[in-house]
């Protein structure tokens, strides 16, 4: 069940081929989450108010050598601070960004989804999963540039950072935003964060980091979550942020080409066999020899 | 002959002489299919139902509706490779078992090709095609591989985090267009085997067709089976 006073712009599987089933009734104000790379100390006071807020169980973890809480994203860990050490000249720069869901705008996830209304993209910018009709197939985790689908383990269910969805739609800003005490973390509207960044990147620059940018990518027209880098021109150091990412062009290509394709070329063969029949008949053999033949003898 | 048990007068020769031999005649029919051709043929044949009902409703959503014939989305998304597993496992016992009968010819060579449409326009000089026409050995090799092809991208979609991201999105194109492929073929192996050709159908229920039937659609298995030389 979808949260429903939001309005949902885009279902998963719900078009003849592809993704639809807007509501069209309402527009709502889009919702972006600010995450300054530059002042998070790694504190993980946000990974903490995910877990509370959404019940989510603890996790066995292991080390690996870093502060990382898990190696990577789970089921039961949507949110999660990611230690990366890059040696530069003259020292050592210990990078730390917040990785969660980003909320595309074109979601690789719903895109490749073949349960309908599995995915669902709120008119807000906000990506949630519908569980129950979610079939665990795990074709949004090859459709997500950033590696953000993660599976339970015995009923195969796809989970992943809601936005806080629920607390959202009442008004409310997310857990993580909540509680972080750095302020590295902020919630308004798309055009507020943008330009939240931008500022924030403009300090940076003039301030011994030339390189500093806002990723906001537009291979997938821009993310929910905008995360301002320092070293904006690696974003792979930060947990291997992808440089360019995009809906991958093999699902483009199979669900926009492909199937639409293959569904003519099979709905074809069938017409085409029945006006086969229509246009020649029957191949049998005309006389009395033919048991089967309910022709007229000659 | 010499074997066969007394019988009563009501049961059907043909039937029980084609519990196990195929190629001979038995009255006023000819046995093409013995039983246990007959059970691998069906084998192959629900499963692929199997595989085609629970897999068209996760292709695309306007087979929806078909989910629900198996309990769900989620029951299709369960069921489907292991279908795809037995599907699999009756090919390969059909390829072996037919394997030393659908042995192309040089000269069914064009049957890739203008041989094709010229028998579908029910035209065309008929008289060499043994048991098996040019057509029906390529569609036979044909499936074998898109079984293959379905088999080894099925596994891939059935444990997608266990392969990299290319092989995945590689694995959801072969899947696709294999499919697609191979039901274009079977729709016309259906149609050929039901509607167009009276007669055929019984070939692989009964296990039997009638002299006419052989002497019209496979003249040299005809002579080579009655010793007939028209």
């Amino acid at each position: 069940m979808s949260v429903q006073n939001l309005e949902i712009s885009r279902s998963s599987a719900s078009g003849l081929f592809s993704s639809g089933n807007a509501t069209g009734l309402r527009t709502l104000p889009t919702v972006s989450k600010y995450i300054d790379t530059s002042t998070c100390i790694g504190c993980k006071a946000c990974e903490v108010a995910c877990q509370e807020w959404n019940d989510l169980k603890v996790v066995p973890t292991s080390q690996t050598g870093t502060y990382q809480t898990m190696p990577t994203l789970d089921p039961s860990f949507w949110n999660l601070i990611r230690f990366d050490e890059h040696e530069v000249e003259g020292g050592l720069m210990w990078l730390m960004r917040k990785d969660q869901c980003m909320h595309c705008a074109e979601p690789g996830c719903l895109e490749a989804c073949p349960a309908p209304g599995a995915i669902v993209q709120y008119a807000n910018g906000i990506v949630d999963v519908n569980p129950e009709q979610c079939i665990g197939c795990g074709y949004c985790a090859t459709g997500c540039p950033f590696d953000v689908p993660k599976f339970h383990a015995t009923t195969g269910k796809m989970a992943k950072c809601t936005l806080c969805v629920d607390r959202v739609s009442v008004g409310l800003e997310p857990a993580c935003i909540k509680a972080c005490p750095t302020g590295c973390l902020h919630f308004g509207t798309k055009d507020d964060m943008v330009a939240l960044g931008n500022h924030r990147v403009e300090q940076l620059r003039a301030n011994g980091f030339p390189n500093a940018a806002l990723y906001d990518p537009k291979g997938v027209s821009g993310t929910t979550v905008v995360t301002v880098l320092a070293h904006g021109d690696h974003p792979e150091w930060y947990g291997g942020l992808p440089r360019d990412p995009h809906v991958p062009i093999g699902m483009k290509f199979w669900k926009n080409v492909v199937r639409p394709l293959g569904f003519v070329a099979i709905v074809g063969a069938v017409v085409g066999a029945f006006g086969h029949y229509l246009n020649f008949g029957k191949k049998e053999v005309k006389g009395a020899a033919d048991s089967e033949s309910n022709l007229p003898q000659a | 002959m010499s074997a066969a048990p007394t019988r009563d007068r009501a049961m059907d020769e043909a039937v029980i002489v084609a519990r196990d031999r195929e190629n001979v005649v038995v009255g006023n029919e000819i046995i093409r299919h013995r039983l246990s051709s007959r059970v691998i043929h069906w084998c192959v044949a629900v499963t692929f139902f199997a595989c085609l009902l629970t897999g068209l409703p996760i292709w695309t959503p306007a087979f929806a509706w078909m989910a629900p014939l198996f309990g769900g989305l989620q029951v299709c998304r369960w069921l489907h490779p292991w279908a795809g597993i037995a599907f699999s496992l009756a090919s390969l016992v059909m390829l072996v078992a037919w394997f030393s009968e659908m042995e192309l010819r040089p000269d069914e060579k064009n049957w890739i090709g203008p041989r094709l449409f010229t028998y579908m326009r029910y035209q065309g000089d008929d008289a060499e095609i043994g048991k098996y026409n040019g057509g029906q050995k390529i569609f036979f090799f044909t499936s074998a591989l898109a079984a293959l092809g379905l088999l080894v991208s099925g596994v891939v979609l059935w444990f997608p985090l266990r392969f990299p991201e290319l092989v995945r999105e590689l694995a959801v194109l072969l899947h696709d267009v294999t499919f697609i492929l191979f039901a274009v073929t079977i729709v016309f192996h259906i149609y050929l085997g039901t509607a167009a050709e009276p007669g055929t159908f019984g070939s692989m229920t009964r296990g039997t067709v009638t002299r006419a039937w052989a002497r019209l659609h496979h003249p040299r298995w005809f002579k080579e089976v009655t010793g007939l030389k028209k």
